[in-house]
C-alpha cells in the first residue's frame, strides 16, 4: 500500500489526497461543490454534461473536473471568471428546451438543476422566441416514467443500467438536439434494481409513479434508517409528510449498499402507516380483553412470570430490533428457553455490478441479529416449544399461529386472531417510530432512528420489555434504546466494544472488524 | 463515373499521378508502375527504422489535425505486450473535402501499402479501414483491391479489413471512429486515455488519414530529404496536399501542390478562376470547420499549416470552398451550422444545444426576424461552445459564424433592417 | 432475461441470419475479437435483406450478437443510413450542405421531387417507388451535385439530367 499522497490547491484551500484521485472528489475535502450532472461516484465517469468545468493553472482550457487525475502541486480555481462563465453557458443550454414545470415537477425542491440555476445561472432567458422540443411522456416499466421534456440527457440512467445493474435496457436514441433516453418497446424497465435511476436522475424527467405527485420536497421530514425487506441491510433514508412515510431512497454506505437500493425494498413502507394497531395495552378481565393503562399491564405480565416455570418460548418477528430481542430473551432468561424467528424466502437479485449486493432471499432485516441472541430459524420447532410452555412471548410476529397450553403474552403493532387468546396486549411501536439497531447478514451491526411518533400508547418494544426486566431483576431501568444497546454490547461478545456513538449511522461490524457470528 | 482533370503544370504530382488511370487500380497495373516494392522494403525493415524515416520526413496528418505523422507513431509501444491495431480514417465527410474518395477511387492499392507499411512501424497485425457509407464506389474498388493483394498474399501476417459507415459525420473524429467500430454509436471519447494507450477494443491503436498514409510509399522511395525538400514556406510543413477546390470555381476537383503555395495561384491559376464575370468574395481554405477568409485574406495566403493560422484560419482538410458575389454569406452559414446541428453526437450540451440554437437564431435572421441583438448573442454562443467540450465540433459550428460575422457582417445586417428580402418562411 | 422476451401472440417472424445470410455474419464476426463489433455489418445486412431495419430485426441482431434490443435501437437511430422504417423502391440521398448549395443542389431536390412524384423530402411517392431526402456532405463536393440512388453514387447531377436518371430507374 501506498503512502504517498498528491497535494494540491482548491480554491486557495490545501488538500492531501491518495493519487488516482478525481479533481471533483479531492474538491469535495476542500470543502468545494463543483457543480456537475453526468458525475456520480457510484458511475463510471462520462464527462458529457460540461458542467464541472473549472480553471486549473498551466491548462490552456478549461478542465472537466470529475475526468480530471489530481496531480502534485495543482492549483484549481473553481470560481475563476471564465469557468463561472462556461458553467453559466452550460446551464442556459440546459434550459433553453426545458420546460419551466416547476410548479407540476416532482423533483422540485430537490433538483440539482434549480439548484446550479439559483447559484450559477442567467437571470432570465435569452431563447424567447423557438419553440422548445417536444416529446410525451412513457411509460417504462413497473414504476418508471420518462417525462423527455425534462431530460438534460446526463445519461446516468444508461449508464446506471449497462455498468451496474449489467442489463443495458436504456439507451440514448437519435442524435444532436433530437436524442432522448430510450427502450426498445418489447422490454421494460423491470430489472429488480432499476428504481435507482429515478434518484440518480439530477431533474424531474425519471420519476417513480409510485411517489408521483405524493408531496413536494420541502414537505418532507428525513430520517436515516435500515431497509427491513431482507438481510442485505441497505441503508436508507425514509421520507414523511405529516408522519407518513410516503418514500424510501438509499442513503449511501459503501460498505453496504453504495449509493443503491432494490425496488423490493423501495416499495417496502406501507406497513409502516398501517391504521389498525393496537392504540392500548389490554388485560385480560373476566375472560375479556379490556384496555387499560401500561402500569396494569406490565404489572400483569411480571405476574405471569413470577408464577411461571419450567418452559418459556419467544416468538419474535424478524424485524425485532437487536435490543427488544435481546430484553425478550433476558426477560425469561430464568426458564428453559426457546426462542425463534419466522424468516420469509424469496427470490435472490443481485445488483451484478457490484461486489456483495443483492436482494436477499432471506427477507428479514435481522435474522442474523437474532440467530446471535439464541434464536433459531427453525419456526416448526420453536412452535413446538411454544405449544409445551408455560409462558410464550410473542414478539410482533402476527403471522405464526401459536397455540400453547400456557400463557400468552402478546406485545406487537396490529393484533391477530390468533393472539386473541392472550392474557396481556402490549402496544409497540414499528421499526419507523423507534430507535434501535438489526445486524445484517454480513454481521454488520447497523442504527436506525426514529422517524414518526408512535399512535396511541403504543411504545418501543425496548420500553416496554426493559421496564419488565428492571423491575423483575432489580437493575437500572433503561432510558434509551442506547442504553439498552450498551448492556446487550456487554453481555454478548460478538458485540463487544460497541455502542450508539461508535456505530454512528453507518454501523459497524465488531470492534475488531471482524463479521459478527452467532 | 466524374472524371480527374489533366495536372496543370503547377501541380506537383506525386499522390495523384494515376489519377484517371483505370488500369493502375488493379494490382497487376499497380505493381507495373512500381507498386508495392516499397511494402517489401518496408517488412524487410525494423520497424523503429520506418517510423524514423517519416518523422523525418515531415509528413503531418492530412485528415485536418496535422498531428506530426512519424511522432504519432512513435507513441505505439515498442514492446507490444498487447495486440496493436491501425484505423485507417476514410470517413471523409467535412464539407469541401473530396481528397480521400479519389485516393481509393484510383490508386486504391496505393492506400493499402501506405496502410500495410503504418501497421508493420507501429507492429500492429490488424487494420481496419473504416469508409464511410455513402462511399459506395470506393468501397467496391477497395473490396476488389484488397482481395487482389490477400490472394496474392502481400501483406505477411497482416490483417487488413474494411469496415462500412453509416452515415456519421463525428466518426472522422478518431475516438469516435474506433467507438463505431466497436459497434457503439460514434461519440467521442474523453482524453486521457489516448488511443497509443488505449484505443480500439481498448488496445494500442493508430488512427491515421488517407492521404496520410497515401504518401508514406512515395517517402520511403524517394527518401525523407525529398519529402522535406517539397516545401515553399515554412519548413514545419512539407511535402504535397491535395487539395480540394469546390464552390463558385470554373474547374472544381482536386490539385497537389507543394506545401506553401499560393492559394491565389490555386484559384486563379490551376482551377481556371473564378466564373465569368464573377469575383472572389470568400474562400474557407481547409474545408468548414476553419474560419472563412475575405477576398484580400484569400489571395494572400499560402497553404500550409503556419501560413492558414497566420491569416487566421487552418489547412484543416484541404477543401477549398470558394464563394464569389453572388453567393449569401448569411444562408451558407445556417447552412453551415444546420450541417453541425445535424452531425452533433449529442453528448456535450454546448454542442447539442448549441448547434441547434445557433442554426435557428440564423433561420429566422434569414425569414426576417432577426434583432440586432442576435448577432451579439450568436458571438457569445460561438464563444461558449469553443474549448469546451470533448470533441471539436462545437468549435467546428462556431467557427464560421464568428468570421462570417467578422468579414461580412453587413450582410447580417441587411438582413435584420429589411433592406434584403427575406428567403425563407417565417 | 425481460428485456429479450417477445410478448405471447406475435405474429411468425422470419429471422434474417439463416443460410448464406448467416454465413457471411459468420465470416464477418471473425474480424473482430468481440461480437458487438460485428454490429455495423450485421445491420447493413438486415437492410439489405430486408430494405429496412424494425424493431423486431433489431431484437434478432441483439440475440445473434449477445447485446440488448435496446442497446442496438440505440445505435441504429445514431447512423442516419440505417432506415427505422420501410422506404421506397428507390431510395434517392442529395447533398445540400454549403459546397453543393453553392452550385444549386436545393434545385436538383425540387426537381427529384417533381419528378419522382415523392412530393416532400421524407415522404414516399404514392405508388411507393420513391423516396427523396436531402443529406449533408457527401465527399464528392468537386462534383456537385453528387446523388445517391440506392447504392449508385451518381456525380455531377443538374434539375436537367434528372429526369433521365429517374428514368433509368423506373
Amino acid at each position: 500500500m501506498t503512502d504517498v499522497m498528491i497535494s494540491l490547491t482548491i480554491d486557495d484551500t490545501s488538500v492531501s489526497v491518495p493519487p488516482g484521485t478525481l479533481l471533483i472528489e479531492a474538491a469535495k475535502q476542500a470543502g468545494v461543490l463543483v457543480p456537475h450532472y453526468c458525475y456520480h461516484p457510484g458511475l463510471p465517469v462520462a464527462g458529457v454534461c460540461r458542467m464541472c468545468l473549472v480553471h486549473v493553472e498551466k491548462q490552456p482550457k478549461l478542465a472537466i473536473a470529475c475526468a480530471t487525475q489530481v496531480t502534485d502541486g495543482m492549483v484549481v480555481h473553481t470560481q475563476a471568471k471564465e469557468a463561472k462563465v462556461a458553467r453559466q453557458s452550460v446551464l442556459e443550454f440546459l434550459l433553453i428546451n426545458h420546460p419551466l414545470d416547476c410548479p407540476i415537477c416532482d423533483q422540485a425542491g430537490e433538483c440539482e438543476l434549480q439548484d446550479f440555476v439559483f447559484q450559477e445561472g442567467r437571470a432570465a432567458t435569452r431563447y424567447t422566441e423557438y419553440a422548445k422540443r417536444f416529446n410525451p411522456v412513457e411509460d417504462f416499466g413497473p414504476d418508471v416514467l420518462y417525462v423527455p421534456n425534462r431530460c438534460i440527457l446526463c445519461t446516468r440512467c444508461v449508464r446506471f443500467m449497462e455498468d451496474v445493474a449489467k442489463e443495458p435496457v436504456l439507451n440514448v436514441s437519435e442524435r444532436g438536439d433530437r436524442a432522448f433516453i430510450g427502450i426498445h418497446p418489447e422490454a421494460r424497465l423491470d430489472h429488480p434494481w432499476a428504481g435507482n435511476v429515478v434518484d440518480l436522475c439530477p431533474v424531474g424527467s425519471l420519476l417513480s409513479k409510485d411517489f408521483l405527485h405524493k408531496a413536494r420536497a420541502w414537505e418532507l421530514d428525513k430520517s436515516p434508517s435500515v431497509c427491513t425487506g431482507c438481510s442485505q441491510g441497505c441503508n436508507v433514508t425514509l421520507d414523511l409528510r405529516d408522519n407518513t412515510v410516503v418514500r424510501v431512497r438509499p442513503r449511501p454506505n459503501l460498505e453496504v449498499n453504495r449509493y443503491f437500493i432494490c425496488d423490493h425494498g423501495r416499495a417496502n413502507y406501507r406497513w409502516m402507516n398501517r391504521g389498525d394497531r393496537i392504540e392500548a395495552p389490554l388485560v385480560r378481565m373476566n375472560g375479556e380483553l379490556v384496555a387499560t393503562d401500561w402500569d396494569t399491564a406490565l404489572d400483569r405480565v411480571r405476574a405471569l412470570v413470577r408464577g411461571a416455570g419450567g418452559r418459556a418460548a419467544t416468538l419474535a418477528s424478524p424485524r425485532a430490533s437487536t435490543e427488544a430481542l435481546y430484553l425478550a430473551r433476558r426477560l425469561l432468561s430464568r426458564f428453559d428457553w426457546t426462542g425463534g424467528v419466522q424468516v420469509v424466502m424469496g427470490e435472490e437479485a443481485p445488483l451484478a455490478g457490484v461486489p456483495n449486493l443483492a436482494l436477499r432471499a432471506e427477507r428479514a432485516p435481522n435474522g442474523t441479529g437474532a440467530a446471535l441472541l439464541g434464536y433459531t430459524h427453525d419456526t416448526a420447532a420453536a412452535l413446538k416449544a411454544a405449544a409445551a410452555a408455560a409462558l410464550v412471548l410473542v414478539l410482533d410476529e402476527a403471522d405464526v399461529a401459536v397455540e400453547t397450553k400456557g400463557a400468552l403474552i402478546y406485545a406487537g403493532t396490529v393484533l391477530p386472531a390468533q393472539a386473541r387468546g392472550a392474557e396481556v396486549v402490549l402496544p409497540l411501536a414499528n421499526t419507523a417510530e423507534e430507535d434501535g439497531t438489526f445486524v445484517n447478514r454480513d454481521g454488520r451491526v447497523q442504527r436506525y432512528v426514529q422517524a414518526k411518533p408512535t399512535p396511541g400508547m403504543a411504545r418501543p418494544a425496548w420500553w416496554a420489555l426493559g421496564e419488565l426486566v428492571a423491575e423483575l431483576e432489580g437493575t437500572p431501568h433503561p432510558g434509551s434504546a442506547s442504553d439498552v444497546f450498551d448492556a446487550l454490547a456487554a453481555s454478548t461478545e460478538a458485540l463487544a466494544g460497541l455502542s450508539y456513538d461508535r456505530l454512528g449511522l453507518l454501523g459497524r461490524t465488531t470492534s475488531s472488524g471482524a463479521a459478527v457470528t452467532a | 463515373m466524374g472524371f480527374p482533370h489533366k495536372p496543370h503544370p503547377k501541380e506537383t504530382v506525386v499522390l495523384s499521378k494515376y489519377f484517371g488511370d483505370a488500369e493502375a487500380r488493379s494490382l497487376k497495373g499497380w505493381k507495373k508502375r512500381g507498386g508495392y516494392e516499397m511494402l517489401e522494403k518496408a517488412l524487410a525493415m525494423d520497424p523503429n527504422a520506418v517510423t524514423e524515416e517519416v518523422k523525418a520526413s515531415g509528413l503531418r496528418g492530412r485528415g485536418g489535425a496535422g498531428f506530426p505523422t512519424g511522432l504519432k507513431w512513435s507513441f505505439m509501444p515498442k514492446e507490444p505486450k498487447k495486440p496493436h491495431y491501425l484505423c485507417v480514417n476514410a470517413d471523409e465527410s467535412e464539407p469541401g473535402t473530396f481528397k480521400d474518395r479519389e485516393i481509393m477511387r484510383w490508386t486504391p492499392h496505393g492506400l493499402l501499402e501506405g496502410s500495410v507499411i503504418a501497421a508493420h512501424a507501429i507492429r500492429a497485425k490488424t487494420v481496419y479501414v473504416y469508409i464511410r457509407g455513402e462511399f459506395t464506389e470506393p468501397w467496391t474498388i477497395m473490396e476488389q483491391a484488397l482481395a487482389e493483394a490477400n490472394g496474392a498474399k502481400l501483406f505477411g501476417d497482416i490483417k487488413v479489413y474494411l469496415h462500412r459507415g453509416a452515415g456519421a459525420y463525428i466518426c472522422g473524429e478518431e475516438t469516435a471512429l474506433m467507438n463505431s467500430i466497436e459497434g457503439k454509436r460514434g461519440n467521442p471519447r474523453i482524453k486521457p486515455p489516448f488511443p497509443a494507450a488505449a484505443g480500439v477494443f481498448g488496445m494500442p491503436t493508430t488512427i491515421n488519414n488517407v492521404e496520410t498514409l497515401a504518401a508514406v510509399p512515395h517517402i520511403l522511395k524517394n527518401g525523407a530529404e525529398w519529402y522535406k525538400k517539397l516545401c515553399l514556406s515554412n519548413p514545419k510543413s512539407t511535402g504535397t496536399k491535395l487539395l480540394s477546390i469546390c464552390g463558385h470555381i470554373a474547374q472544381p476537383g482536386n490539385y497537389e501542390v507543394t506545401m506553401g503555395f499560393p492559394l491565389k495561384d490555386l484559384l486563379y491559376e490551376c482551377a481556371g478562376g473564378m466564373r465569368p464575370g464573377r469575383t472572389l468574395k470568400a474562400c474557407i481554405p481547409g474545408g468548414s470547420s476553419v474560419p472563412m477568409l475575405n477576398r484580400e485574406e484569400t489571395e494572400s495566403t499560402l497553404l500550409d499549416y503556419e501560413g492558414c493560422v497566420e491569416r487566421g484560419t487552418m489547412l484543416g482538410s484541404g477543401g477549398v470552398i470558394v464563394f464569389d458575389d453572388t453567393a449569401d454569406m448569411v444562408y451558407q452559414t445556417m447552412r453551415l451550422a444546420r450541417f453541425y446541428a445535424h452531425e452533433s453526437c449529442a453528448q456535450c450540451t454546448q454542442c447539442r444545444e448549441g448547434t441547434a440554437w445557433t442554426t435557428k437564431i440564423l433561420e429566422r435572421i434569414l425569414a426576417g426576424q432577426g434583432k440586432m441583438s442576435d448577432l451579439d448573442l450568436l458571438l457569445e454562443l460561438a464563444d461558449n461552445m469553443t474549448g469546451k467540450t470533448i470533441c471539436v465540433l462545437s468549435d467546428s459550428c462556431a467557427a464560421p459564424v464568428v468570421s462570417a460575422l467578422k468579414r461580412f457582417r453587413s450582410e447580417f445586417e441587411d438582413y435584420i433592417a429589411g433592406r434584403r428580402k427575406p428567403v425563407l418562411a417565417a | 432475461m425481460s428485456a429479450t422476451h417477445l410478448p405471447a401472440g406475435t405474429e411468425a417472424y422470419e429471422p434474417v441470419f439463416v443460410g448464406r445470410t448467416l454465413e457471411e455474419l459468420q465470416k464477418v464476426l471473425a474480424r473482430y475479437p468481440t461480437k458487438q463489433a460485428a454490429l455495423l455489418p450485421a445491420l447493413w445486412l438486415v437492410q439489405r435483406e430486408r430494405g429496412w431495419i424494425s424493431d423486431r430485426n433489431m431484437a434478432e441482431v441483439a440475440e445473434v450478437l449477445s447485446l440488448t434490443p435496446a442497446y442496438v435501437k440505440g445505435v441504429v437511430t445514431f447512423y442516419t443510413m440505417y432506415h427505422q422504417h420501410p422506404v421506397g423502391k428507390h431510395f434517392v440521398q442529395v447533398c445540400t450542405t454549403s459546397p453543393c448549395n453553392l452550385c444549386g443542389a436545393e434545385d436538383v431536390v425540387r426537381a427529384f421531387l417533381k419528378t419522382t412524384g415523392a412530393g416532400e423530402p421524407g415522404a414516399t411517392s404514392p405508388d411507393g417507388s420513391w423516396t427523396v431526402i436531402e443529406v449533408e456532405c457527401l465527399g464528392a463536393c468537386g462534383f456537385a451535385t453528387p446523388v445517391l440512388v440506392d447504392e449508385d453514387f451518381i456525380e455531377s447531377v443538374t434539375p436537367e439530367k434528372v429526369p433521365e436518371i429517374v428514368r433509368k430507374y423506373r
